[in-house]
């Protein structure tokens, strides 16, 4: 017996290892659905748990270490070596950052009206509230696994299936969560996936990755409306990611290879998938601004309240003026018929009064041409003047009109 | 290619390392596969921890430490991915398994045998994978195995400049 196992050992060891990883995976996949097919548990156990801490916990240190260099090296080559024109840049940077300023607190007025209506409405949206940044400092390393990790964990207020996104466009979302690091899981993955819409028809579909990484929606019919470079957004409905970012947009239009009357339609990525470095999570979603949008509000009411008083100021004198004014109001007349509440042309078309004894320069009288006729064009010989046009009915409207 | 008993190979041609060697080598190899598809994108065609697994199992010649180390390396890989632990867990041990069991028998201080070796081992590592994931669980995979190729040439690639780095931390008698 104790020669088969020391002549056999090498075989035994193989066999005892791979059933113990063999058993393992059984415990961790499950079926989920009703037609039997099999799933990843997507919540780990605590064993598993544990080994991918201790993982993490043996490889982040460098992969932090590896990234400070990369930085380190970075931040000198772009403080020292490559500030040509920066204090040019700057300038022009700061003139757009008040251009955008302004802007951004007008935009935030009319996203708090609609806010307000969407309130009214009981339509219920979820607003970007606060965000984590947070750098990516290490991957899976497997082709077949589109996850990274970044550089805040639970300490930094981070919990799973929180949505991770760029200024471009969204990332992932959070998958598992260690004390100092975090796990994302990207929506190019296989696993993954996220509500989008179509920005122009409308369209809505589940973004997903495939086997290269490349994004794509699956599950929509065939539309000929679907045409390369529309935008696709986040659809809101899957509880992750908020409704309205960029996802990216559509590259091409392909036939579902499985099922007929469906497409796949492909996307590229508005955010840097590949090269990803610094990421926003996002921890909180409420119906709220975050503290510099409450600012930046703030400053906006200042200034438009300004403006809003001082032309109050200008009607309250214009009031005071017409009260001092004499026979702008009339105590014996009624207020809708009141001079001020008058309603016809300030300026109408009024004929001029009737001289006692027209001469050459009444209005009316003809020009004369000669100035050495005067003897001709005494008083009373002065030809006579056309007769005066109607009085227009307003012009009787007014009285007290000249005091 | 040279055919020699075994046992006698095995005393003959048994690779000796300092012991940080064992722990540095295979953390490095974890901690760049990791790392490295950062700056190299989709264009990070290989498999660091499978290439490191390969040499110590073709140096060693000891299907034991073989087959642990490729459990070990697997594992690591598979608890840093979104992947049950296990999947490349199951293949890398076979794979190292193998490796050790080929080094006892064939001269493999031949570049040419590692590379092609290595070239092998990489395509069976995957279709071990593979074989775990929708045969064995009945998981849903797409799967590119051009993708796969491409993996086994770098593999190749990289065993070429690694390897002879690794045979200069060898311990000489």
């Amino acid at each position: 017996m104790e020669s088969f196992f020391v002549r056999y050992r090498n075989l035994l060891v193989l066999l005892a290892i791979l059933v113990a990883q063999i058993v393992g995976l059984a415990v961790q996949v499950r079926r989920v659905n009703s037609t039997g097919r099999a799933s990843l548990d997507p919540n780990d156990g605590p064993g598993v748990r544990l080994i991918r801490l201790w993982a993490e916990a043996i490889v982040s240190p460098f992969e932090r270490a590896i990234h400070g260099s990369k930085l380190g090296v970075q931040y000198v080559w772009s403080d020292y070596f490559d500030l040509r024109n920066v204090r040019h840049q700057n300038q022009e940077l700061q003139r757009t950052i008040d251009r955008l300023r302004l802007e951004q607190a007008q935009l935030l007025e009319d996203a708090r009206q609609g806010q307000r209506l969407q309130g009214l409405l009981g339509f219920q949206e979820k607003y970007i509230y606060s965000t984590v940044a947070a750098q990516a400092i290490g991957s899976s390393g497997s082709s077949q696994s589109h996850v990274f990790y970044i550089d805040k964990g639970s300490q930094n207020g981070l919990k799973p299936d929180m949505a991770v996104i760029t200024p471009d466009g969204i990332v992932g979302k959070v998958r598992d969560v260690f004390p100092h690091t975090a796990q994302v899981l990207a929506i190019n993955d296989q696993t993954s996936g996220a509500g989008v819409i179509l920005e122009t028809t409308r369209i809505r579909g589940i973004l997903r990755g495939d086997v290269d990484g490349q994004l794509m929606i699956v599950g929509i019919l065939a539309d000929e409306r679907i045409k390369p470079g529309e935008t696709v957004l986040t659809a809101g409905g899957d509880l992750i990611f908020p409704r309205g970012l960029p996802v990216g947009v559509v590259e091409k239009v392909v036939r579902d290879p499985e099922r007929d009357a469906f497409i796949d339609v492909m996307v590229k990525s508005a955010a840097h998938l590949d090269q990803l470095d610094e990421v926003l999570v996002i921890t909180s979603m409420q119906p709220r601004f975050s503290d510099q949008e409450q600012k930046d509000i703030e400053t906006s009411e200042e200034v438009k309240g300004a403006e809003a008083q001082a032309i109050k100021d200008q009607l309250k004198a214009s009031q005071i003026m017409a009260e001092h004014l004499p026979g702008l109001i009339e105590p014996n007349v009624p207020a809708d018929q009141q001079p001020l509440n008058d309603d016809t042309p300030p300026n109408p078309m009024t004929p001029p009064p009737q001289p006692l004894h027209p001469d050459r320069f009444s209005p009316g009288a003809a020009p004369t041409p000669d100035v050495g006729t005067d003897s001709q064009s005494a008083p009373g010989t002065a030809p006579k003047p056309e007769s005066p046009a109607e009085p227009q009915s307003g012009a009787q409207k007014g009285p007290g009109r000249n005091p | 290619m040279s055919l020699l008993g075994a046992d006698a190979r095995r005393d003959m041609e048994i690779h000796r390392y300092p012991l940080i060697v064992y722990g540095l080598v295979p953390l490095l190899a974890l901690v760049l596969q990791a790392w490295l598809p950062r700056p190299l994108g989709r264009y990070a065609w290989f498999d660091l921890p499978l290439v490191v697994t390969v040499y110590f199992a073709l140096g060693r010649r000891s299907p034991i430490q073989g087959t642990l180390m490729g459990a070990v390396m697997g594992i690591f890989e598979d608890a840093l991915s979104r992947h049950a632990i296990g999947m490349n867990g199951i293949a890398k041990t076979a794979v190292g398994f193998l490796a050790a069991s080929v080094g006892i028998r064939i001269d493999v201080e031949n570049f040419t045998i590692r590379l092609m070796l290595n070239f092998l081992l990489s395509l069976l590592s995957s279709a071990i994978y593979f074989f775990v994931y929708r045969v064995l669980l009945g998981l849903d995979l797409e799967w590119s195995w051009l993708t796969q190729l491409y993996i086994a040439i770098g593999n190749s690639v990289i065993a070429l400049i690694v390897f002879p780095l690794l045979d200069r931390l060898q311990l000489k008698d």
